[in-house]
């Protein structure tokens, strides 16, 4: 499997993983989907950031299709597990530099805002429904109590409906050639453009088969 | 019910916040006025949205909460909300499944800082 994204940066170890990976392919069958899933991953990265985070993840790679390419030949129990485990900690290190990636992306982005750029972001960050009245809200419809993870991953996921929501209405409003204070007309339109798409929960009308 | 969209006189007639008339939602109180205009000023509407937008989103959002707490009491345990129903019924949105992730795996990390942070106050 031949990435030309990864042979660019390492000259010299770039005919080592052309080959231990197909070899390596060869020998796995279970962990062979994670295995692939990884792939695109580590293009990714490697095509980011230039030879710096490369190395690691290479001799990691290598020490694990070596280590494949010993055990195999002598028991079989060991390795699948041992592939497991470091495949784990690859895609845990790919991860961690992806994030740091964006963290450092981010803050370049947020550091050339203007002010009615960063009041707006500071609303988007802080702005949060109350946990209280979300929690009232739930118990009301259950009648039991609930945890407070449920309480905190539904008003996340409102906040994000609702943002679905209004940036829907800012496209019919833009598209309608209407300025931003968003009007009810732009709301409903949003709405109906979101439930074509099933975006918006609806079980109140029952579907006919073959009305 | 019926829902707001449909009802035609609902946002002509309404010169006021919609706080005494009977708006479409029967007599309940705003619960989410402030908080929601922020959030739409956050997400790109003008700095003061409409009132009536904002009862629309309002309106909205608790229909969606209502609906998730019954598809989420209808699987699983039943009669019980838990985080993996909610997890379940959101697997097919990509990003508020990501949000909640995130939401949760942050919650545990404070959660661990905090009691580490305690245990050394504990102990010194």
């Amino acid at each position: 499997m031949a990435d030309p994204a990864r042979v660019k940066p390492v000259v010299g170890v770039s005919e080592a993983p052309a080959e231990r990976p197909t070899q390596s392919e060869g020998s796995r069958d279970a962990p062979g989907s994670s295995g692939k899933v990884s792939e695109p991953a580590a293009v990714q990265s490697t095509t980011r950031e230039q030879g710096k985070a490369v190395s690691p993840s290479r001799s990691a790679e290598e020490a694990a299709a070596a280590g494949e390419e010993e055990d195999g030949s002598s028991s079989l129990h060991p390795p699948p597990a041992k592939k497991l485990k470091v495949e784990h900690d690859k895609k845990k290190e790919k991860r961690h530099k992806v994030d740091e990636d964006e963290i450092q992306k981010m803050q370049v982005l947020v550091s050339s805002f203007s002010e009615e750029q960063l009041n707006r972001y500071e609303m988007y960050r802080r702005a949060a429904f109350p946990k209280a009245a979300i929690k009232r809200l739930i118990q009301s419809i259950t009648g039991s109590s609930v945890s407070q993870n449920v309480v905190i991953a539904m008003s996340g996921i409102a906040k994000v409906f609702a943002g679905e929501i209004v940036e829907e209405a800012l496209d019919v409003c833009e598209k309608w050639g209407d300025t931003p204070p968003l009007q009810p007309k732009h709301m409903r339109e949003a709405v109906r453009r979101l439930k074509s798409r099933e975006q918006v929960p609806n079980t109140k009308h029952k579907k006919i088969l073959f009305h | 019910m019926a829902e707001e969209e449909d009802d035609p006189g609902f946002d002509e007639d309404l010169d006021d916040g919609g706080n005494g008339v009977d708006s479409g939602q029967g007599k309940r109180k705003r619960l989410f006025s402030k908080e929601l205009r922020c959030m739409m000023y956050g997400f790109g509407d003008d700095q003061n949205p409409y009132t009536e937008s904002v009862d629309i989103l309002e309106d909205l959002v608790i229909e969606f909460i209502t609906e998730m707490t019954h598809r989420a009491m209808s699987i699983g345990r039943q009669g019980r909300v838990q985080v993996e129903d909610i997890v379940f019924l959101i697997r097919k949105d990509p990003r508020k499944f990501a949000r909640v992730k995130d939401l949760l795996t942050m919650n545990e990390e404070l959660k661990k800082a905090r009691k580490a942070f305690d245990e050394a106050n504990y102990g010194s």
